[in-house]
């Protein structure tokens, strides 16, 4: 058997390994793909007041922390047996909007875009922001940065740090708004608003006007039939910060709709043997393996599974282009792990008019901002959508609210299953017996998991040397019989 | 715009054992007799938001973790970017590289340092949620904080960067 190792995923968060292991005929037998596994988080926060760690897990991950802090200020909320007033529920919210604008647009731009602007197999050095910004002009390039930038400083403003979120506290938030700052809020909202339709635009321009980039949306190695997950609000409608968790099967039939506090009965993780990283799937439906369709118990938590288990946005624009999406992928769900990319943008739109009419709320800059504790109840979970999936943070403390012991399910590990699946079923379709190997065969099966905007950052902050991106080739016994650099 | 400062910035996740290494040292320098106007900052971000923080200084040092093959932890090595160009195209680190992000802010014009000193130190442990350094860090801890206050001591004085280049 011969064995191919990608190492390090270029172009994203993280380090991480795809294992691609060819049988003696030459096709795909397996793919694996691995992260390495940071450890000891539960200990870390034992012992301590559970108010603490709405400021703590903001430093789990350097790429979402906001959705950490508002899981936990929720699951905070839970042990302490309160709910906020409605001016700091919709605080986190406004905070929240931002926290997704800034990222969708990094994702879009910075990792999305090389691929289909530049092109799938364009020379690596020119595929990459660089590569983008020469193609469609500098002046975007700029707005690209400062709408980021303008999304940062509401979270700034709103969180007391961009990074290191202090916002949250039991029952509320630390802090208000003034009329002057929700009026600066307003007007960054409505950019916000058109660099969105810009980006949407653009996406059609690009991908929806190249029947070869449609073809490889719709019937390239890129697709999955798996049950969708996403948090939705009392109308069915995404919602990123608040609600109940909805199940959609593959045939977009609703399989689940439950509470967050319920969230153990509804999901359980799988332990396999050659990785660290947990596999969520369906308890009721059971593991199945890694198999897609009906009876799998494999499900997905992306934007697209958001857009699939919703019944529609809560915003106007947003609807129409989630109305015109599905239209045109042949209606709901969609399968299309490309199209991911899409309700990305989707939900950039959502944030963005979300985030004006949270602004405009005369409830907003109200000076209730805190509700007084209840008694503790030792037990509180929260869930919201992270921009890489459903999001969970459980804790149990004693009669003190002194944490004993802490669960995390965090986006990315939801779709564990599905990235691998995903990985094998791009190589599958890629590598045929005979044919060359290129570095853009490689490039394209790293799309297939690039578009979950995957997040391992925690683990790798360091430096990083003189990675290279390594494909090693090796016959049935493993000897390496060909090494593939790309520099 | 703060076009003559100096910014000395550690980079890392300061619960996240050896990864804090950076940040651990921007504390303990900022307490230190340094002879000119420094600015002392931690971030624990990258690519992007990185060039929004290095904007506006006219020289950076940036402080972080690496893992070397064959190096011992503790080994504190002064680079330049040009010791990164060969990986400024494959990223791994945040959302895109910092290098990449730099030249992006050199296309868009946006007043990038003219002199860039990265002080990388080896480290053991990045796995572990912790905050203290791992032992053998630990060990090598006042050595390495002494050889990076030397180091920008002669660099304040004596314009040392510019032998970078």
């Amino acid at each position: 058997m011969k064995h191919i190792s990608i190492d390090p995923i270029t172009r994203l968060e993280g380090h991480g390994k795809i294992e691609i292991f060819l049988n003696d005929e030459g096709e795909v037998e397996n793919a694996y793909f691995q992260v390495p596994e940071l450890r000891g988080f539960e200990k870390f926060c034992e012992g301590r007041p559970v108010e603490e760690l709405p400021s703590i897990v903001t430093k789990i991950c350097g790429v979402c922390p906001g959705c950490h802090h508002m899981a936990s200020g929720k699951a905070v909320d839970g042990v302490f047996g309160v709910e906020p007033p409605p001016t700091a529920k919709k605080l986190r919210e406004l905070f929240y909007m931002a926290h997704f604008i800034h990222s969708h647009i990094a994702h879009f731009y910075a990792l999305a875009a090389p691929d289909f602007v530049v092109g799938p197999t364009a020379n690596p050095a020119e595929r990459n922001i660089l590569g983008v910004i020469a193609k469609v002009g500098l002046p975007i390039g700029s707005e690209v940065i400062k709408q980021r930038r303008l999304a940062q400083e509401i979270q700034a403003l709103l969180g007391g740090h961009q990074t290191h979120v202090v916002m949250n506290t039991p029952g509320g938030v630390k802090k208000g708004l003034t009329q002057e700052q929700r009026d600066d809020i307003v007007k960054k909202a409505e950019g916000f608003i058109e660099f969105s339709k810009f980006s949407i635009q653009l996406f059609k321009d690009v991908v929806l006007g190249n029947k070869e980039y449609l073809d490889l949306i719709l019937n390239g190695p890129y697709s999955l039939r798996l049950h969708s997950m996403g948090l939705v609000d009392g109308q069915n409608k995404v919602n990123f910060y608040d609600g109940k968790v909805r199940v959609v099967d593959t045939i977009g039939r609703e399989l689940y709709k439950y509470e967050p506090g319920k969230y153990l009965d509804y999901v359980e993780e799988r332990v396999e043997p050659w990785t660290y990283l947990k596999f969520p799937y369906l308890k009721k439906i059971g593991w199945k393996g890694f198999t897609d369709g009906q009876e799998s118990g494999v499900y997905q938590a992306t934007p697209l599974s958001r857009l699939n288990a919703a019944d529609g946005m809560a915003t106007q624009i947003a609807q129409q282009e989630y109305d015109y999406m599905f239209k045109t992928l042949g209606g709901k769900p969609v399968h299309a792990t490309m199209a991911m990319h899409w309700a990305r943008l989707i939900e950039l739109i959502y944030a963005a008019e979300h985030c004006l009419e949270l602004a405009l709320d005369p409830e907003i800059t109200g000076n209730e901002l805190r509700a007084p504790l209840g008694k503790i109840v030792g037990e509180g979970i929260g869930i919201v959508e992270a921009q890489r999936g459903t999001l969970t943070h459980h804790y149990w403390t004693d009669d003190k609210g002194m944490v004993r012991k802490v669960n995390l399910i965090v986006g990315t590990t939801n779709n564990h299953a599905a990235i691998c699946m995903s990985i094998k079923k791009a190589a599958q379709g890629l590598i045929k017996k005979g044919s060359d190997i290129t570095e853009g065969t490689l490039n394209m099966i790293e799309m297939a998991f690039r578009a979950y905007d995957p997040c391992f950052s925690c683990a790798t902050h360091s430096l990083p040397g003189q990675m290279k991106m390594i494909l090693n080739i090796r016959d049935n016994i493993g000897n390496v019989i060909d090494t593939f650099i790309r520099k | 715009m703060e076009t003559e400062k100096t910014l000395v910035l550690g980079i890392g996740n300061d619960i996240l054992t050896d990864d804090g290494i950076g940040p651990k040292l921007i504390r303990d320098l900022s307490l230190k007799d340094i002879p000119a106007e420094i600015i002392f900052q931690t971030a624990s971000v990258g690519g992007l938001e990185l060039l929004e923080t290095v904007s506006g200084y006219s020289r950076i040092f940036m402080i972080d973790a690496i893992r070397t093959s064959g190096g011992k932890p503790g080994n504190v090595y002064f680079l330049s970017p040009d010791d990164f160009r060969e990986t400024m195209h494959i990223s791994n680190l945040h959302d895109i590289n910092f290098f990449t992000s730099l030249e992006l802010g050199n296309r868009l014009n946006y007043p990038i340092p003219s002199e860039i000193i990265i002080i990388a130190v080896e480290i053991a442990e990045d796995l572990e949620f912790s905050d203290e350094l791992s032992p053998a860090l630990q060990k090598k801890y006042p050595e390495i904080l002494n050889k990076v206050y030397k180091f920008l001591q002669e660099a304040m004085l004596s314009d040392i960067s510019k032998a970078h280049h």
